[in-house]
C-alpha cells in the first residue's frame, strides 16, 4: 500500500514509518500540514495517518481540504487530545477511523489493515479475503470459486457489511441501508438475514460478529 | 491599608446615590404637589360657588313680565363662607337678555348653554376671577329658554390656600428625606462593619494558612462569610488530594520506569542475540505496561479535576454508552469478546442522570477494558443498563476470573493489582470509583452470574420533570351544585321572565328565584328585613323608593365595566344603577280624538281638557297618587318642571279624571271606549299593549317626555352578593340591552341604539324632549313626609271633590 504519515514528532515519525516499511508498505512522511495538504493535491496514496497538531495547517484543516475536494482516502486520525469533541470533529471532518497516542503499533497496523481491504474493495469491484470473493459490479460472492448461493437480499447485506469493515453497524443503521424509501424495514427481518449470511459464510476468514444490543462488525479474521 | 480608602468610597457612593434618589424623587413629588394642591384649593372653593348658582337657579321663573328670579338669601349666604375674596354674579338669558346681576362679566370660550355647572377663570376689571356659569331650560310662552346664572369670586383665597398645602407637604417631605438620608448612613456604615473585620482578618493571613476564617458575622454577611470559608475548605481538600497525588504519582512512575530502564539497559549489556530478544521483549512489555499507566493517571487526574469542577449536566446515558461501547469494538482486540448491551429493562427517560459525559465515558472504557485484559481472549462481557428505584445503574459484568471476595474491598484502592499475572496499571478500579464519587453515584463490585466480575455504577436518577398532565380547569369552572340567585323585583314577570332565562343560559349552574312585589310593598319589605333575608337583586320601578333605599346604605357599591356602565342620570354612587328608559307618554282613543288635535305641551294640555270639558268630562285617566309609586313620580317630576303642573291637576279635577292602580288598566278602559285618554302612562308597557289594539294611539310632547328609569340594586348583606352583582351586569351588557329591546315590553337604556324598535324611531323623532328624571338625591325630596303629605292634599282637594 501506499501510505502518507503526516507527523511532526521526529521520534515519533520515524517508528511509525520503519514499522508500516516493515510491513511492506511504502510511505512517504510530511511534518508540517501546508506541505502535506499540497501533497495531497497531487499525489494519490491509499491511506493516509494524519496527526492533529501539525504546524502550518491542522491536521483537521487538512482532511477538510480533502473531502472538498472530493478526496476520499481513507485517513486515519492521530490525535493525542482525548476529548469527546476532538472525536465527533474528527469524525465529522471525514476521518474513517481516529487513534490516542499513545499507539499500540499492533493495533495501528490491524487498522490499516482494514481500510486498506475497505477501499480495496470499492476501487478493484472486486473484494476478496481468503478463500471468499465477492464482485460488486457483477452482485455475485464466490466462495473457493463457486457460487456462494447468496439471495439479492443477502447480497446488498454483504457489500453494506464490507464497505463498512471494522465498523459497527446499529441494527436500524442497516435496516436503513439495505431498504428503499418506500419498504417497510423489519428489524427481525434483518436479524434473520445476518443469520442465513452468516452460515452461508462459514469457513470464510470474513466474520460478521453480533454484538447483542448494540449492532453488526464485519472483520476479516486471518491477521489476528 | 488598601482596602480601607475603598470602604468608605463604597459608604460615599451609596450615600451619594441615595441622596440623588431623594431629590429626584422630591422633585417629581414637589411638581405633582404643585398641581395637586391646586387641583384640591380649587375643588374646595368652587363648592361653594356651584351652591350659590344652584340656589339662584331654582328660584328663577318665568313671570308675567318674562323671567325673573328670586334671589335667595342662602345663596349669597354660601358665597359669604369665604370671607376673603369679592363676589360677582349675573342672571341673564341669551334670548331675553340681562335679568339681573353685572352684565359684562366674561363669559368662558366657546360657551354652549347647559344646565351643568361648568368652572372656568377669567380676569374681570384687572382682578383674576374663578367663575361659575349654570343655565336652566324654563318653559316659557315662547317656547323652552335658557335662564343662565353666572357667579364669581375672586381668588385670593384659592391661591392661600394652593401655597399653603403645597408648603405644609413640602417641608414634610423634607424633613422625611432628611431623616431618611441620616438612617441610610448609619445603616451603611453598620452593614459594612462585618466587612471590614473580614477584610482585615484576610489581609493578615499567610497564603499557606487555608485555616477557616473564624467568627460568626450577622445573617446577611453569613452567607459570604460561609462562601469565604468553604472555598478555602475546598482548597485546603484540593491540595491535599493533589499531593497524595503527586506523591502516588511519582513513586508508580518512577518504579515503572526504572524497571523499563533496568530491561533495556540488560539488553544492551546481553551477549547473544536470544537473550537481547527475551530482555527486549520485556522491555516491551514494561514499556506497554508504562504508557498503560501513564494514560490511566492522566484519565484518573481529568476525572478528579473534572469532578473537583462539579460540571454536572443532565445527560441520557443509554446513547453515551452505545457510544462508547461501539468505539470499543473498533478495537481489534475486542474481536473475539463477545459484548452485548441490554437496555430494555430501562423506563422511558429512564437513564437521565447529572454527569460529566468526559469522565463516564472514561469508567466505563475502564470497566470493559479492565474485562477484556483480565479474562480470556473470547471472554463474554454483558453491560446493562437498568432502573431501580430513584437510580440509574450501569452494569458490567464478565466470564473471566472475577475478582476473589476476600479482595473485593482492595480492589478499588488505588496502584493495587489484584493478579499479578494480569498485572494492570492497578488505577482502573480506583478511577471508576473516583467518577462515582464526582457523580454521587455507588460503586458496587461482586461476582457475576457469568463467573466473572460484576461493577455496578448506580447513579441517582435525574428527576424527570414529569408534565403532570391536569387539565386546569377547562375553560369554565365546572359547577357541580346549582347555585341560588334571589331576585326580588317590582316589576312584573312578563318584563322579567326573558332577562331571567337569558341570564340562565349564560351561567348554567345559577337558578333565579324569583319574587314579585308591588312597588311599595317592596319598599316596605326592604326597609324591615333582617339581615340574612336579604335578596341579592332588587328591581323597581320606583326610582325614588330605590333612591332611598340606597341612601340608607343598603346597597353595595359594584364595579362595572367600563362597557356597562350607564349614562350619568341612570346611576348613583355605582349602587344604584338604572337599565331602561321608559317614557311617560299619553294614550287616546284614536276613534274619538285625532292625533292633531292633541295639545304638543304641557301648558296647552291643561288648556286642551277645559276647551273639550263637555266631551272629556269623566273620560280622562290618570294614576291614582296613593296606590301607584310611579304615578306619584311623574306626577311630583312634572311639578317640578312649572307652575302649569299644578293647574293640569286643577283642570283634572273638574274634568273629574278617573283613577287607576296601573297602565294595564288604564290602557284596558281605552281600548275598552270607556277612556278618550290616558296621562302619564308607562310609554313602553303602553307601546307594547298598543300593537294589540291599534285603535289606541299613543302620544308624546313636544317641550319635555319624563322619562323614568326601572333600577336595581344589590343588597349589602345580600347571601350571594356575587351572583347578584352579575346579574345587574348582565343587565347592564349590551347582551342584556339587547334581550331588553327584543324580548321584553321594556326599552333599552340607549333606544337610539335599537333602532328597529319601533319606539325608538318615536324617541328619535323628538331629540332633546327627553327629559330624563335624574337618579339623585333630589328624588327624596318629595319623599319627604310633609311635602308628600301637603302635594296629596293638594291632589285630594283637587280631584276628589
Amino acid at each position: 500500500m501506499r501510505m502518507l504519515v503526516v507527523e511532526d514528532n521526529e521520534d515519533l515519525a520515524e517508528t511509525i514509518v520503519d514499522r508500516l516499511r516493515a510491513e511492506g508498505h511504502s510511505v512517504d512522511r510530511e511534518s508540517d500540514g501546508a506541505e502535506a495538504s499540497a501533497l495531497l493535491r497531487h499525489a494519490s496514496f491509499d491511506l493516509v495517518l494524519l496527526d492533529v497538531n501539525l504546524p502550518g495547517r491542522s491536521g483537521y484543516e487538512v482532511l477538510r481540504a480533502m473531502r472538498a475536494r472530493d478526496d476520499d482516502t481513507p485517513v486515519i486520525i492521530l490525535t493525542a487530545r482525548s476529548q469527546i469533541d476532538d472525536r465527533v470533529i474528527g469524525l465529522d471532518a471525514g476521518a474513517d477511523d481516529y487513534m490516542i497516542k499513545p499507539v499500540d503499533f499492533r493495533e495501528l497496523s490491524a487498522r490499516c489493515r482494514v481500510l486498506a481491504r475497505r477501499r480495496a474493495g470499492t476501487a478493484t469491484n472486486v473484494f476478496t479475503a481468503g478463500s471468499l470473493s465477492f464482485d460488486r459490479r457483477g452482485k455475485r460472492a464466490l466462495i473457493d470459486g463457486a457460487d456462494a448461493g447468496l439471495k439479492a437480499r443477502e447480497i446488498q447485506l454483504l457489500e453494506i457489511m464490507i464497505d463498512n469493515l471494522g465498523r459497527m453497524l446499529s441494527k436500524e443503521e442497516v435496516a436503513d441501508r439495505l431498504y428503499t424509501f418506500d419498504e417497510t424495514p423489519s428489524l427481525n427481518a434483518v436479524e434473520q438475514l445476518f443469520t442465513r449470511l452468516r452460515r452461508k459464510l462459514d469457513g470464510t476468514p470474513l466474520v460478521i460478529k453480533t454484538a447483542r444490543g448494540l449492532g453488526y462488525l464485519a472483520y476479516v479474521s486471518d491477521e489476528d | 491599608m488598601r482596602t480601607e480608602p475603598r470602604l468608605v468610597s463604597l459608604q460615599r457612593r451609596l450615600l451619594l446615590a441615595m441622596a440623588g434618589g431623594f431629590a429626584l424623587l422630591l422633585l417629581i413629588i414637589s411638581v405633582l404637589l404643585w398641581s395637586y394642591a391646586r387641583t384640591a384649593a380649587n375643588r374646595i372653593n368652587d363648592l361653594p360657588l356651584a351652591g350659590a348658582a344652584l340656589a339662584m337657579l331654582e328660584r328663577a321663573s318665568i313671570g308675567p313680565e318674562g323671567p325673573t328670579i328670586d334671589l335667595p338669601n342662602s345663596a349669597m349666604d354660601i358665597l359669604a363662607l369665604n370671607t376673603r375674596d369679592r363676589v360677582q354674579y349675573r342672571v341673564f338669558s341669551p334670548t331675553m337678555g340681562e335679568i339681573t346681576g353685572t352684565g359684562d362679566l366674561p363669559l368662558p370660550d366657546g360657551m354652549d348653554l347647559s344646565d351643568v355647572p361648568r368652572f372656568y377663570d377669567a380676569t374681570y376689571l384687572g382682578a383674576p376671577f374663578r367663575f361659575v356659569i349654570q343655565g336652566r331650560r324654563m318653559n316659557t310662552p315662547s317656547g323652552r329658554d335658557w335662564i343662565v346664572v353666572q357667579v364669581g369670586q375672586t381668588v385670593e383665597t384659592r391661591r392661600h390656600d394652593q401655597m399653603s398645602f403645597y408648603l405644609s407637604g413640602m417641608t414634610g417631605l423634607a424633613a422625611l428625606s432628611v431623616i431618611g438620608l441620616v438612617c441610610v448612613w448609619i445603616a451603611i456604615r453598620t452593614a459594612l462593619a462585618p466587612l471590614r473585620q473580614i477584610a482585615g482578618e484576610l489581609r493578615r493571613r499567610d497564603p499557606a494558612d487555608l485555616a477557616d476564617i473564624p467568627g460568626s458575622p450577622p445573617r446577611e454577611i453569613r452567607g459570604l462569610f460561609t462562601a469565604i470559608n468553604g472555598f478555602i475548605a475546598r482548597l485546603r481538600q484540593n491540595r491535599a488530594l493533589t499531593e497524595t497525588f503527586i506523591a502516588d504519582v511519582a513513586h508508580q512512575t518512577r518504579t515503572s520506569l526504572s524497571a523499563l530502564q533496568g530491561h533495556l539497559a540488560l539488553a544492551a549489556d546481553a551477549t547473544d542475540y536470544p537473550e537481547m530478544k527475551a530482555r527486549v521483549d520485556k522491555a516491551g512489555r514494561q514499556a506497554a505496561r508504562t504508557v498503560r499507566l501513564s494514560n490511566q493517571l492522566l484519565a484518573n487526574a481529568m476525572v478528579i479535576h473534572r469532578s473537583d469542577r462539579a460540571s454536572l449536566q443532565p445527560l441520557s446515558l443509554c446513547p453515551l454508552v452505545r457510544d462508547t461501547l461501539a468505539d470499543l469494538l473498533r478495537d481489534s482486540r475486542m474481536r473475539r469478546i463477545a459484548l452485548s448491551f441490554e437496555d430494555e429493562a430501562l423506563a422511558p427517560e429512564g437513564d437521565r442522570i447529572r454527569g460529566d459525559a468526559l469522565s463516564i465515558r472514561e469508567a466505563l472504557n475502564n470497566l470493559v477494558e479492565n474485562a477484556a485484559r483480565h479474562g480470556p481472549a473470547d471472554n463474554s462481557i454483558l453491560v446493562a443498563l437498568e432502573n431501580t428505584p430513584g437510580r440509574v445503574v450501569l452494569r458490567v459484568e464478565d466470564a473471566g476470573p472475577g475478582i476473589a471476595e476476600a479482595d473485593l474491598a482492595r480492589a478499588t484502592e488505588r496502584f493495587t493489582s489484584l493478579a499479578a499475572a494480569t498485572r494492570g496499571s492497578g488505577l482502573g478500579l480506583s478511577i471508576v470509583q473516583a467518577v462515582a464519587e464526582g457523580h454521587d453515584a455507588v460503586l458496587r463490585l461482586s461476582r457475576s452470574r457469568l463467573g466473572g466480575l460484576c461493577a455496578e455504577l448506580s447513579f441517582p436518577r435525574l428527576a424527570a420533570l414529569m408534565a403532570v398532565l391536569l387539565c386546569w380547569g377547562a375553560g369554565e369552572v365546572p359547577a357541580a351544585r346549582a347555585e341560588a340567585l334571589s331576585l326580588f323585583s317590582a316589576t312584573d314577570a312578563a318584563a322579567m321572565e326573558p332577562l331571567i332565562a337569558a341570564f340562565e343560559a349564560r351561567n348554567p349552574g345559577i337558578e333565579v328565584a324569583f319574587t314579585e312585589f308591588h312597588t311599595v310593598d317592596l319598599y316596605k319589605r326592604l326597609r324591615a328585613a333582617a339581615p340574612g333575608t336579604m335578596p341579592d337583586v332588587v328591581i323597581s320601578s320606583a326610582m325614588d323608593l330605590q333612591v332611598d333605599l340606597v341612601n340608607r346604605g343598603l346597597a353595595r357599591r359594584l364595579a362595572l365595566p367600563a362597557t356597562h356602565r350607564p349614562p350619568d342620570w341612570a346611576q348613583w354612587r355605582g349602587e344604584l344603577f338604572g337599565f331602561t328608559f321608559e317614557p311617560a307618554a299619553v294614550i287616546y282613543d284614536t276613534r274619538f280624538l285625532g292625533a292633531h288635535d292633541l295639545p304638543s305641551n304641557h301648558r296647552d294640555l291643561a288648556q286642551f281638557i277645559r276647551d273639550n270639558e263637555a266631551r272629556l268630562t269623566g273620560r280622562i285617566g290618570s294614576y291614582d297618587l296613593r296606590s301607584s309609586g310611579i304615578g306619584y313620580l311623574y306626577a311630583t317630576q312634572d311639578s317640578l318642571q312649572g307652575p302649569q303642573a299644578q293647574r293640569l291637576i286643577e283642570v283634572l279635577g273638574r274634568a273629574r279624571v278617573r283613577t287607576y292602580c296601573c297602565t294595564a288598566d288604564m290602557f284596558a278602559a281605552t281600548a275598552r271606549g270607556e277612556l278618550a285618554l290616558a296621562h302619564n302612562v308607562i310609554g313602553s308597557y303602553a307601546a307594547t299593549l298598543a300593537r294589540g289594539a291599534p285603535h289606541v294611539g299613543l302620544h308624546f310632547f313636544d317641550d319635555y317626555n319624563l322619562v323614568m328609569t326601572r333600577t336595581a340594586f344589590v343588597p349589602r348583606d345580600a347571601r350571594a352578593p356575587d351572583l347578584g352583582a352579575r346579574f345587574v351586569e348582565f343587565l347592564l351588557s349590551p347582551a342584556g340591552q339587547e334581550v331588553i329591546a327584543a324580548h321584553t315590553p321594556l326599552i333599552p337604556l340607549a333606544p337610539e341604539r335599537h333602532p328597529d324598535l319601533p319606539i325608538a324611531r318615536r324617541i328619535a323623532e323628538r331629540p332633546g324632549a327627553f327629559l330624563a328624571i335624574r337618579l339623585s338625591p333630589s328624588l327624596l325630596t318629595y319623599l319627604d313626609r310633609l311635602k308628600q303629605r301637603d302635594f296629596l292634599r293638594a291632589w285630594d282637594a283637587s280631584v276628589l271633590r
